[in-house]
């Protein structure tokens, strides 16, 4: 058959027109295709036993809506791989009916219209004897709805070695100032650094030095979500601080600035640091792998600056999404969830990793009678999220993963800047990136 | 004469010594993994690194075996590895032999086409295959895996046998033909036994790749009993903490079927590499 020009731009058409609307198709059949009614992607815990007891309680409420156990998939996500496997569900049209989400996260997909509302849900929660923790609230509420249901408000103590403060005869530091007499007293370098503070370009480095700003009257951004206030003299005066604990002092390990988010974690765990600020992770790897340290191990507040003590939270939660055919069985899974009594037994599995969101369970023994967990209350109580003064949006999310913080801080231990010209470069990136988000 | 024999000499002592540090720059890592999987937490998270380990335990492998799914997770890259091997090799085969000895239109374009294929980064295929596998209903299943990676293997393997098959002299296929064999059986009598080096190089390259791929494992598999090694690994990352001693001894015994693979068909995948060198 003779081919004629007519004839190829035809097939040509045809074969752009295939191109261009087959991934939308495939996409809407592969949604309306799924063959089980209830998917759960579970995150890891650091306790089996935790991941047991969330394994059966969804196979417990799906039975108790009448589904078989064939219906529900139940799929466990590493954590690392998370995030780009949940984007690329979403891309595919294919997320799952509920997943853990971590702080800004919830913003992120609300903002992208992903999550459903769980706004009765959440309310449901704060009626509960004594409430929930408020400060959980920021986080998860978008445009005053609640798209995420909180499941942990957790602090970021700074994890000391107690066996080194008797040792030197010494108290936990109550201010920063002591934090720097007393880090001398007790660090015998190389071996031994007072201060494992992240220092790297990482998500670790932003919470741990805008923690120690905060204490000096600092903050990134004001509470409207719009103000950026990264070049204030209150966030000068704290980078100064960084610096001298850094170079003049040297409580801090050099190395700190090539650290990857576990580099403060093992410094702790190898016992070359005593002060590290962190979550209670490390307290919980030390529960199944180093009784001996542990034991060492006080959780404490973070010492007063100038404007007092901020201790850092953050806030995960459940998010359930749209895409879900059956979203009533995934709000009632987050119910089920969320029953003070199911809810608290997983909680206590963590060993304290996750704190809880309601109040009323701080009565029990477990929180209580551990010393290490004395001060989490007042914590998760007063805790404000990194973004502070700000909320958790997707703006700040940006800047978090874009290392802004991290790369400032380096200006001035690295590159030897001064802290005032390095956080004024900071504070023009993060205004950019508010104004991008504020125009849409 | 002795100077040329000195330049020879000197030469050599060169070669040697590079070939020493490669050999060193490759197998430190592999030694370290090796190291740390013996290792108790304490001397891993210790102070000083520690060469070799002071207290050898094998309480990583005995944690593997007993408190993870890992024997699950290599039975299932088995599966995927040689499934995906084997047809990768069939329908490489096939169509090498097609573009190679057929004549057709478009011939050339589908030849150069493969190439381009093999070219497309998979950070670019992941999401359009993820939603093809879910029309599918592949998705978190062996079979949705192998067909993912025959998108790669396919089309290299055919790329490469190509290049042999064109290398066979058309004669013997020829008298083949005379003497009644089908096309089909002169691919499996005259070609294929003279091109055992390609197919071994072919196979060997079809089962590393898929043994070691990530991106695609971890985005179309979701449940334990699908999930291959290379993702299993990252179950050793919790939070921002890293579980190096099962982690390494993990790594260690997943690279080993690999290894393995490569020792038995040694002669033939080197073989194979060097005639592809003027023949391809």
């Amino acid at each position: 058959m003779r081919m004629t020009r007519r004839h190829v731009l035809k097939q040509a058409g045809l074969a752009a027109a295939v191109t261009t609307t087959s991934p939308w198709w495939l996409v809407r059949t592969s949604h309306a295709q799924r063959a089980k009614k209830l998917v759960f992607w579970h995150v890891p815990n650091f306790t089996p036993l935790a991941d047991d007891l969330q394994k059966q309680q969804v196979y417990e409420f799906a039975k108790q809506a009448g589904l078989k156990d064939s219906d529900v998939e139940y799929d466990v996500v590493a954590n690392e791989q998370a995030q780009a496997k949940l984007a690329a569900a979403i891309e595919a049209g294919n997320p799952p009916d509920v997943m853990r989400l971590y702080e800004s996260n919830v913003q992120f997909y609300a903002a992208g219209g992903h999550l459903l509302d769980v706004h009765d849900l959440v309310e449901k929660m704060r009626k509960e004897p004594k409430g929930i923790f408020e400060s959980a609230m920021t986080s998860v509420v978008y445009k005053g709805r609640a798209m995420g249901v909180p499941l942990a408000v957790n602090p970021w103590p700074v994890h000391a070695r107690l066996d080194l403060l008797d040792q030197a005869k010494v108290e936990y530091p109550k201010t920063w100032d002591e934090f720097v007499e007393t880090s001398k007293k007790i660090q015998s370098p190389p071996r031994l650094f007072a201060f494992g503070m992240c220092l790297g370009l990482v998500e670790d480095t932003t919470d741990n030095v805008m923690n120690l700003l905060w204490c000096y009257g600092g903050k990134m951004v004001e509470a409207d979500n719009k103000t950026v206030v990264m070049s204030s003299p209150e966030n000068v005066a704290g980078v100064k601080v960084i610096e001298a604990m850094f170079k003049t002092h040297k409580i801090i390990p050099p190395g700190a600035i090539s650290w990857d988010n576990s580099g403060n974690n093992k410094a702790y765990q190898s016992r070359q640091a005593a002060f590290v600020m962190n979550p209670s992770s490390i307290y919980a790897y030390l529960d199944g792998n180093d009784k001996d340290l542990q034991k060492a191990t006080g959780l404490f507040p973070v010492p007063a600056g100038p404007r007092g003590t901020v201790n850092q939270i953050d806030t995960w939660a459940y998010g359930a999404f749209k895409k879900t055919p059956y979203p009533d069985l995934a709000k009632g899974l987050l119910d089920y969830f969320m029953q003070p009594a199911n809810y608290d037994k997983i909680i206590q599995s963590t060993g304290g990793r996750w704190v809880p969101v309601y109040k009323r369970l701080f009565d029990s023994p477990f929180w209580r009678e551990k010393p290490a967990f004395k001060h989490f209350i007042k914590m998760a109580e007063t805790g404000v999220p990194v973004s502070y003064a700000g909320s958790p949006t997707p703006a700040a999310g940006e800047v978090l993963n874009t290392h802004l913080v991290p790369k400032m801080i380096q200006r001035v231990l690295v590159e030897n800047w001064e802290p005032a010209r390095a956080l004024d470069e900071c504070h023009k990136r993060i205004v950019e990136i508010y104004a991008r988000y504020a125009k849409g | 004469m002795r100077s040329v024999s000195r330049t020879r000499r000197s030469l050599q002592w060169v070669g040697n010594t590079l070939l020493a540090l490669m050999l060193v720059w490759t197998l430190v890592p592999f030694y370290w993994m090796i190291a740390t999987s013996l290792k108790k937490d304490r001397e891993i998270y210790g102070f000083e690194a520690t060469l070799i380990p002071h207290q050898p335990t094998l309480a990583n492998y005995a944690r593997l075996f007993a408190k993870t799914p890992f024997i699950l997770y290599l039975r299932n890259s088995t599966i995927i590895a040689v499934g995906t091997t084997i047809a990768s090799l069939v329908f490489g085969t096939l169509g090498a032999y097609a573009l190679a000895r057929l004549r057709f239109p478009g011939r050339k374009v589908i030849a150069r086409g493969l190439v381009f294929t093999y070219l497309v980064p998979p950070a670019l295929l992941f999401i359009p295959l993820f939603a093809v596998m879910s029309t599918l209903r592949l998705v978190d299943t062996h079979q949705g895996l192998i067909l993912t990676y025959l998108s790669f293997s396919v089309p290299f393997c055919t790329w490469l046998l190509m290049g042999y098959f064109r290398s066979v002299p058309l004669e013997l296929e020829e008298a083949a033909l005379v003497d009644g064999c089908t096309r089909l059986g002169s691919l499996v009598r005259v070609i294929l036994p003279m091109s055992l080096p390609a197919l071994a190089v072919v196979a060997f390259f079809a089962f590393t790749q898929s043994w070691n791929e990530f991106l695609y494992a971890n985005v179309f598999v979701n449940s334990v009993e699908v999930r291959t090694v290379t993702t299993g690994l990252t179950l050793f990352i919790v939070e921002d903490v890293f579980f190096w001693g099962p982690m390494m001894a993990a790594s260690f015994l997943s690279a080993l079927p690999p290894l393995v693979i490569y020792l038995i068909f040694q002669r033939w995948v080197v073989k194979g590499l060097t005639l592809g060198a003027v023949k391809g």
